[in-house]
């Protein structure tokens, strides 16, 4: 058997949506997949359990083509587990007849597949919970229960839809490091559907950015960081992004209207990026180095712990990370006036 | 609540109370409680209340057997066909029962479309025990059949995604998980085509008729008895009241709500 272990395109019609996305991972890889809502992310998933038929493309898993033009494997001859944003456990059965049911399922006789599904409890902490209904348990004690469930049939392809959306935040960061500790020795591919930054981050190899029906950008997250390529990846990784013509002395016009300067020119069509944290307010028009200065009024101020996001509008749009010291200095509020700037050197520019 | 409202609701809804409960009382009133128990044990009364047990309990039995799978059925699809054949289905449930008994001697009887295959085999239903059986059925399916869809409607659809992926084909899903679930509403589906078949007269004197120990069931014992006996027929309807009050009870317990 080859590393590769998922080699998929999925073009299907579902309502409005038209969907044509390319996946491929090795094995043992975590593939995350992020996008706004309605972009196909969950129909994706969908195709992949067999849920969905494919209208054109095919899905090849280790090896074996589980779907192409003309023939079609149902869901139950797919080696996949599916976890969904809700546990969805069986509500009749107790947590270990749950994660039994793949095996039994599969064929395998009650004693072994009961062994299995102990030792599947085991591995997410949740052995002492095996006799326990599922209304017994706590959302976060669900959600294992569901991920122990879809591996207990060993799957060449888990797919994780929105798994940890449904936990409340101090829930999630627990489960989370439970499922990245599962995840660590899962040797099949795994597809993690989110919308929340930091399960990306934290979870996947890599990142495919799923916008309007077709793949708009992929990589690494290290990559995705560095370099969004659209607006929407810009607000996931939380950078300023701007379309622009470079000159070869580092000038940019920006596609929106307005100017930046950069230190390191990348003469042509490129992209702009502006970390929020690079971004400093003042009363008045700024003396010094700062060779990106303009005249801003605040449209929005959110709270982030211990900082606050500031939302500017005047020749561009900017979002600023600033302290709550300054917010209270400066008197920050929504439609107030005030002067942002930027170093040279905080601005990347790269190829389009 | 104000004194408006409640004078306004309150009073209809006083009321509707005294139309359900006051014949029921009336009922309890007006038995001459000493004969009560050998008007039951004497005479016809205990050969229809035996006919009529036997016969509901098949025709539940009957609907469970066919009407589970059509409620499946109906539950998984939208399609064209499936909205007509569920408005079709509804028919008997408005139909006048005695209209049910035409159609049931127009299809089963010795001319009818099926019966006059069946008597060349020398099979003839109409006024048969089959026959009442065959009426209750058509009246009581459809309560059942709606019943049960509605709880399989009710169910995740996600719910399937995850067995079937799990390897559960269909068959298993719905013998494994579909079915559990929805025995809330196999009962209460059960509890009303039981209670509507137990009060099945029209389609039953049509297409059964009336013969003492093969079709006439108690509701036709009480209708019979109070030509000539009143106080027999009320006797009779105490013990039905009696049995359907038990049965329904023992449902409530578990599962009706």
């Amino acid at each position: 058997m080859s590393d590769r272990g998922l080699d998929a395109r999925i073009g299907l019609s579902r309502g409005r949506l038209r969907l044509d996305v390319s996946l491929t991972a090795q094995r043992g890889e975590v593939l995350g997949i992020l996008g706004p809502n309605g972009g196909g992310k969950t129909s994706t998933v969908l195709a992949l359990a067999g849920v969905l038929p494919l209208a054109a493309g095919e899905v090849v898993v280790s090896g074996s083509t589980w779907e192409k033009a003309g023939t079609r494997r149902l869901p139950e001859q797919r080696r996949v587990g599916l976890m969904l944003a809700d546990a969805l456990l069986f509500p009749h059965l107790r947590a270990l007849d749950n994660v039994a049911y793949g095996p039994r399922s599969r064929g395998v006789p009650a004693k072994p597949a009961r062994v299995r599904a102990r030792a599947e409890l085991h591995r997410v902490g949740l052995a002492e919970h095996a006799d326990a209904r599922p209304a017994q348990l706590s959302s976060g004690q669900a959600a294992r229960v569901a991920l122990a469930r879809a591996l207990a049939t060993d799957p060449d392809l888990l797919l994780l839809d929105e798994p940890l959306s449904a936990l409340d935040p101090e829930t999630r960061a627990r489960t989370r490091t439970d499922l990245a500790r599962r995840l660590a020795d899962y040797d099949g591919v795994t597809v993690l559907v989110t919308h929340d930054p930091l399960d990306a981050l934290t979870l996947a190899d890599r990142l495919v950015f799923v916008e309007g029906g077709t793949v708009s950008q992929v990589g690494t997250p290290a990559e995705v960081l560095r370099e969004p390529r659209t607006p929407y990846v810009a607000t996931i990784v939380g950078l300023n992004l701007y379309a622009a013509q470079s000159d070869s002395r580092g000038s940019l016009t920006l596609a929106g209207g307005g100017l930046l300067v950069t230190a390191d020119p990348t003469p042509g069509e490129v992209w702009a990026t502006v970390s929020p944290h690079a971004v400093v307010l003042h009363h008045d028009r700024p003396e010094g180095s700062a060779r990106n200065a303009w005249p801003m009024r605040v449209s929005d101020v959110t709270l982030q712990g211990q900082s606050a996001r500031v939302s500017l509008t005047g020749p561009l749009e900017l979002i600023a990370e600033v302290t709550l010291a300054s917010v209270a200095a400066l008197d920050i509020r929504a439609g107030r006036e005030l002067w942002a700037s930027v170093k040279a050197t905080e601005v990347f520019a790269y190829p389009r | 609540m104000t004194w408006r409202s409640r004078l306004g609701l309150g009073g209809p809804a006083a009321v509707a109370v005294l139309v359900l409960v006051l014949p029921l009382v009336a009922l309890l009133l007006r038995a001459d409680w000493g004969r009560v128990l050998g008007d039951i044990t004497g005479g016809t009364g205990v050969l229809a209340l035996r006919l009529s047990l036997v016969t509901t309990f098949s025709t539940a039995l009957g609907c469970l057997v066919l009407g589970t799978p059509l409620a499946w059925l109906l539950a998984r699809s939208d399609g064209l066909v499936t909205r007509w054949l569920r408005a079709v289905l509804t028919v008997p449930l408005v139909l006048p029962p005695v209209v049910g008994g035409v159609a049931l001697l127009m299809t089963w009887g010795r001319r009818g479309i099926v019966g006059q295959h069946l008597t060349a085999f020398g099979v003839e239903i109409p006024f048969t025990t089959v026959a009442v059986v065959i009426a209750e059925t058509f009246v009581a399916m459809p309560y059942y059949v709606l019943a049960v869809e509605g709880a399989m409607r009710g169910l995740d659809p996600r719910l399937e995604s995850i067995a079937r992926t799990l390897g559960a084909s269909d068959l298993r899903y719905l013998r494994t998980v579909a079915l559990p679930l929805v025995v809330p509403g196999i009962a209460s589906g059960l509890a009303l085509a039981w209670a509507r078949a137990l009060g099945e007269f029209g389609a039953t004197i049509t297409f059964a008729g009336n013969l003492v120990g093969t079709t006439q069931t108690a509701p036709l014992a009480v209708y019979v008895a109070l030509q000539q006996d009143p106080a027999a027929a009320t006797s009779l309807s105490i013990l039905l009241l009696g049995v359907s009050v038990v049965v329904l009870g023992l449902l409530r317990g578990r599962w009706v709500r």
